[in-house]
């Protein structure tokens, strides 16, 4: 039987793991380390090929796989009553193993590419690389350029970005499956806000600017020496591989993930995924919004508690004002855990979108 | 202007805001016994389980009272003066003096009225001061989340009256949670109870006066989803059972009824709110239960003096006089009680009764008059079991649609209220039950077959009221 709010109390803060106490900050601290581990040395190499694993990556793979299963029943035990949870967990552990995981592992025994559809540009930020689309086959070329550029934000603009966000994208579904535990950790003070909107969109923009210099060295780097060198060499310093290091490895994996117990499950998406600004802003464009019920709202502040993207979804909802945030990825836990029904998510009518107050 | 307001619930703030918008130089005081911050009192309950932090409940940020020149004093008021527009208060602290006065002290818990209710072991869920109680007592103390800061600094400043002292628990002395359990009152605090101890994994008891659970909202149908939900939690639910006495030699050992003796270690009672307004004594004109009489514009009998919340008693629809103890009507009266301490006019103008409620994991929503014996009262009823179990009864006095009452589904209550307001039929409602659903997506919609549609609706559906309603006009 289909409950829509939460069924029974979370006890959260008494559980230690949970509340940012020892257990928080071991949990917080093997996590650091496996990520610099499995970044900066090959240690997980020889574990890999013992298990027949073709590299560290599947092997990294296939732990993420069983980490986001793990942590989808722990969240579906908690929070399973809701239908749109179960459908949504559901697809993204599906998007994740069979497209993250086994399809990348078995395409290459047939001869085929490596290829990650569930990743697109900028998250993916080599997938728009010249020198990558030149060594794909011309449909999944074709699938990355129009993925990335056209269907991705037209998605996110009809049905806002949890299409990607927490439906399909991998980081997203670690962290509302295996970091769910820690969701209400995310600040939601307003100076949380502000460094967010200032980090996220300075990524994007590096993200774009990155991957022009890269499409324009591949035009004319034979001839501009130094653009070359600063651009796309293997020096350490070079725009190529200094993005790699900070935002594909320090940011997405070591602190995202890392400091899950600490600061919540969402660090990465909230202030530095790239994708998550550029659907973000195809959002606030677009149809989805949370729709507020006038004066029902009692201000217990489970929404705004719960919202493991920081929002402050209560001072809408204490406010009657239905609202559209950027930043929001959709997971539905503010309805859920609303004692009274007063949130609803949903892709408003064309003819409704102009009534709505968008929220700065 | 020197403006002092009586209490730091929603009421006071939201008054405090409003007049502060309008009145930039005003000297605003608040007085507040419980908190130092204004915290939404329903999240009680999950403080105490440690799903929220007390600052977590708190609608503003801290730092409201510093950004908007709120002065604070902790302390129990404990007279009011109104020749001399004073308030006095406890501690031997000054009296405050006044230019206008909003009275915003809210409800207590209604005292227990069987012997017993001294022992340890036995307090309410109503107060900051019960929550730390009830936290002690099942889980040894507070959770991880902490407690709200300066707990203690109205002690001392306050008397032997006042429901914000601390209670004596009994954890250290029984080595560990109460055993037996037991919550008494059938209503939303005697349910929210009952579930923080299931959330500690405790088997409460739950004694319930009624012949079933909150008649005053739910007909024994409805009601029966719900205690059965409860049971099928492991709560021993009992109905119709009264309560004698609460027993114990300091320490609570039993709880008799009419029916039988349970031991008992902790007792919860629940058995409603009373305005918190004993402090005024004859200064203001109130009601029988205690509730300060106010005016359309939430004057009291005395000049200056306004009171607004849970505190006040206002004139329903019905025409009757006593407070209206709920979040959203309390904020309303906050608002318009603060253009009154202004000095400008304004009216407290109350719609068609709504409420929402949340009955263990059962939604509750209900609009217009229900339960309220309404002359000519018809009452359609249909219930839903399959993927989605939910009741839906809509009341009609006459042809035209009065009210409503919902469980287990999401809706819009403001669709109900216009389609009340522009007095619908029965089958316009249901063919356009879509128009009002705020259920969450991907839940399948309510769909009422045609001969469920078409079923005369059954007759009055009992009340608490015993004088009927005049029928509104059709």
């Amino acid at each position: 039987m289909d409950l829509q709010g939460q069924d029974g109390l979370l006890t959260t803060w008494r559980e230690g793991w949970r509340a940012r106490g020892v257990a928080g900050w071991l949990v917080a601290a093997l996590l650091t380390g496996f990520y610099v581990d499995l970044y900066f040395t090959d240690h997980l190499e020889p574990a890999a090929r013992a298990l027949g694993l073709p590299s560290k990556w599947m092997l990294y793979g296939a732990i993420y796989s069983v980490a986001m299963v793990g942590g989808a029943i722990y969240y579906l035990r908690a929070h399973g009553n809701g239908r749109y949870h179960r459908v949504r967990v559901g697809v993204n552990v599906a998007v994740q193993i069979a497209l993250a995981f086994l399809l990348p592992l078995v395409m290459p025994w047939f001869g085929g590419e490596e290829f990650y559809f569930s990743y697109l540009w900028p998250l993916d930020w080599y997938k728009l690389h010249p020198a990558t689309l030149a060594s794909l086959p011309v449909h999944l070329a074709l699938y990355s350029l129009l993925g990335s550029l056209i269907a991705a934000p037209l998605l996110a603009w009809r049905f806002g970005k949890r299409w990607y966000c927490s439906w399909v994208c991998g980081c997203g579904g670690l962290a509302n499956t295996f970091g769910d535990p820690w969701r209400h950790l995310t600040s939601k003070r307003a100076a949380a806000w502000r460094f967010e909107r200032v980090a996220v969109h300075t990524v994007m923009v590096l993200a774009i600017l990155s991957t022009a210099l890269l499409a324009l060295d591949h035009v004319v780097g034979e001839r501009h020496e130094t653009l070359r060198l600063v651009v796309a060499s293997a020096e350490p310093w070079s725009i190529k591989r200094l993005y790699g290091l900070v935002v594909g490895a320090v940011l997405a994996g070591v602190v995202g993930v890392g400091v899950y117990p600490l600061f919540g499950p969402r660090v990465w998406c909230r202030n530095f995924c790239p994708m998550a600004a550029v659907l973000g802003l195809a959002q606030k464009l677009g149809r989805f919004r949370i729709r507020v019920k006038p004066d029902m709202c009692i201000s217990c502040g489970n929404c705004s508690t719960y919202c493991e993207m920081g929002i402050d979804v209560r001072a809408y909802a204490q406010r009657n004002e239905s609202f559209t945030r950027a930043a929001c990825v959709g997971c539905g836990m503010c309805a859920h855990v609303c004692p009274r029904g007063v949130l609803r998510l949903e892709n408003a009518p064309p003819d409704e979108r102009v009534r709505l107050p968008l929220a700065r | 202007m020197r403006v002092v307001i009586v209490g730091n619930g929603v009421a006071g703030i939201e008054a405090a805001l409003a007049l502060r918008a309008r009145e930039p130089g005003a000297t605003i005081t608040i007085v507040s016994e419980e908190s130092d911050h204004f915290f939404s009192r329903t999240a009680l309950m999950w403080i105490h389980s440690g799903q929220l932090r007390h600052e977590e409940t708190e609608p503003y940020e801290r730092d409201l009272y510093a950004r908007e020149r709120f002065e604070r004093v902790r302390a129990r008021a404990v007279g009011l003066d109104p020749e001399a527009h004073t308030v006095r208060l406890a501690g031997g602290l000054a009296p405050l003096p006044y230019d206008r006065l909003l009275v915003a002290c809210g409800s207590r818990p209604r005292p227990t009225p069987w012997p017993g209710a001294e022992l340890r072991g036995v307090g309410h869920f109503v107060t900051h001061q019960d929550l730390a109680w009830l936290e002690r007592e099942v889980w040894g103390g507070p959770s991880r989340g902490g407690s709200p800061p300066r707990p203690d600094a109205h002690l001392a400043a306050t008397d032997e009256r006042s429901p914000y002292r601390p209670r004596p628990d009994g954890h250290a002395a029984r080595g560990g949670p109460p055993r037996h359990p037991v919550v008494i009152g059938g209503g939303l605090v005697g349910i929210e109870a009952v579930e923080v101890l299931l959330a500690a994994k405790l088997t409460p008891r739950f004694l319930v006066r009624e012949e079933w659970f909150w008649p005053l909202a739910l007909d024994r149908a409805e009601a029966d989803w719900i205690t059965g939900r409860l049971r099928a939690h492991g709560v021993l639910v009992h109905l119709g059972e009264h309560v004698e006495a609460l027993e114990g030699e300091g320490t609570l050992a039993r709880v008799r009824t009419d029916r039988a003796s349970y031991d008992a270690d902790v007792c919860v009672v629940a058995i409603g709110v009373v305005p918190n307004t004993d402090w005024i004594g004859d200064a203001l004109a109130r009601d029988a239960g205690g509730g300060v009489l106010v005016g359309p514009g939430l004057e009291t009998s005395a000049e200056d003096v306004f009171a607004a919340g849970d505190c006040a008693s206002v004139r329903w629809f019905h025409g009757a006089r006593m407070p209206e103890p709920l979040w959203y009507t309390a904020r309303a009266q906050g608002r318009v009680a603060g253009r009154r301490l202004a000095g400008d006019r304004a009216d407290y103008a109350r719609g068609v009764f709504y409420n929402s409620s949340k009955l263990a994991d059962v939604e509750h929503t209900t609009v217009g008059l229900v339960s309220m014996n309404v002359e000519g009262e018809r009452n359609w009823r249909f219930e839903e079991r399959g993927a989605v179990r939910s009741t839906l009864r809509v009341v009609l006095a006459g042809e035209r649609v009065v009210g409503m009452n919902a469980l287990g589904r999401r809706w819009d209550h403001a669709v109900w209220i216009r389609w009340i307001e522009e007095r619908r039929s029965l089958a316009y409602v249901l063919s356009h039950l879509a128009e009002a659903s705020f259920d969450t997506e991907l839940v399948p919609p309510l769909v009422v077959p045609r001969d469920a549609r078409e079923a005369p609706p059954e007759g009055p559906a009992p009340s608490v009221i015993d004088a009927p309603l005049p029928a509104p006009e059709a």
